[in-house]
């Protein structure tokens, strides 16, 4: 009988090149999974960021423009209100040469709250949709004095902000700011003698 | 079996790129929430002096140690309001804007310094200026 001359892989070869494959294949579907999930979780954290800084941004730049005009039914001058779910004012308006109404609103949800603005007669529009896991604005109105001064002192209006963001399914990590506002021309007007 | 380990270990070298990019995704998105917060607490302190009528706003330099909540500011009576945070350095520098021997501006500069990461030895800086005119003039 004539012998046999194909070359082949051994049985051992075989197995040996099978045990490092699934080695590594194992090894890069783990690592795969891991970054995968800490991508996606980078994600929301920075839809969460992005949300978050809009807001800021945008309350920031209405409470800079706030001013204390004169109530259109002749009562009181307005500056703030602040009540745990709605937080208005009035702004002078560059665009429009006039002052408006801004009214910030909190809807608080057991799944996400959300937060609304609306600028004078325009409709409601919605800033922060279902992510809102708390959200409380103060007002705070301070005044110093000199020591042995009769005057009236210097006051300062500050709005404290407390806010946290969260995504639904929670694997994010949340986006949580507290910081103080101080309305620069509301300040002058207050000031002002 | 000899081409067959190659052939595995160039595969694995070029997948390493690929992780490398995912982690380097979580590193910046983790730099930009602590710039976020630095800028948001230079904002805090720029505000709360530029709120203050001209008068009030005495120049020099401040420090980390004296911008603190509840601090005096200048020689009072106004007193700082911070939010607190351990990570988070503020130093402040006010000059004064002249001409004819008059204060036209005063010019702040807000500096913030904070841990590159979490943890992090690395500081990295970020700073703020604005000029406040004098409005009594």
């Amino acid at each position: 009988m004539k012998p046999c001359k194909t070359q082949a892989f051994t049985l051992v070869e075989i197995l040996v090149v099978c045990g490092i494959v699934s080695v590594f294949l194992g090894t890069a579907i783990l690592l795969f999974t891991n970054f995968r999930r800490g991508y996606s979780r980078s994600e929301g954290t920075a839809v969460l960021l992005q949300d978050g800084a809009l807001f800021i941004a945008r309350l920031r730049t209405d409470l800079n423009n706030a001013v204390i005009a004169p109530d259109s039914s002749g009562g009181a001058p307005a500056q703030l209100s602040a009540t745990p779910d709605q937080l208005s004012f009035i702004v002078y308006s560059s665009r429009e040469a006039r002052t408006m109404p801004v009214v910030y609103r909190y809807l608080a949800a057991e799944n996400g709250g959300s937060i609304f603005r609306r600028e004078g007669s325009e409709k409601e529009r919605e800033l922060i949709k279902d992510r809102v896991a708390s959200l409380t604005w103060q007002t705070e109105l301070e005044r110093f004095l000199e020591p042995e001064s009769t005057g009236s002192g210097t006051v300062r209006l500050s709005i404290g902000l407390d806010i946290q963001l969260k995504m639904r399914s929670g694997d994010e990590k949340p986006f949580t700011l507290k910081t103080s506002i101080f309305p620069a021309r509301l300040n002058r007007q207050l000031n002002s003698p | 079996m000899l081409e067959i380990v190659f052939s595995i270990g160039i595969l694995a070298l070029i997948m390493l790129p690929v992780f490398m990019t995912f982690s380097t995704g979580n590193r910046n998105i983790q730099l930009t929430d602590a710039e976020f917060r630095a800028h948001t607490a230079a904002i805090e302190l720029m505000e709360q002096i530029v709120s203050l009528p001209f008068g009030k706003i005495t120049s020099g330099e401040y420090d980390s140690n004296a911008i603190v909540d509840g601090g005096q500011f200048a020689n009072g009576p106004v007193l700082y309001k911070i939010t607190t945070a351990d990570d988070l350095w503020r130093t402040m520098k006010i000059e004064d804007i002249k001409r004819d021997g008059r204060v036209l501006f005063k010019k702040i500069t807000v500096t913030i310094k904070f841990a590159a990461a979490p943890g992090s030895d690395r500081i990295r800086e970020f700073f703020m200026k604005t000029l406040v005119a004098n409005e009594t003039l």
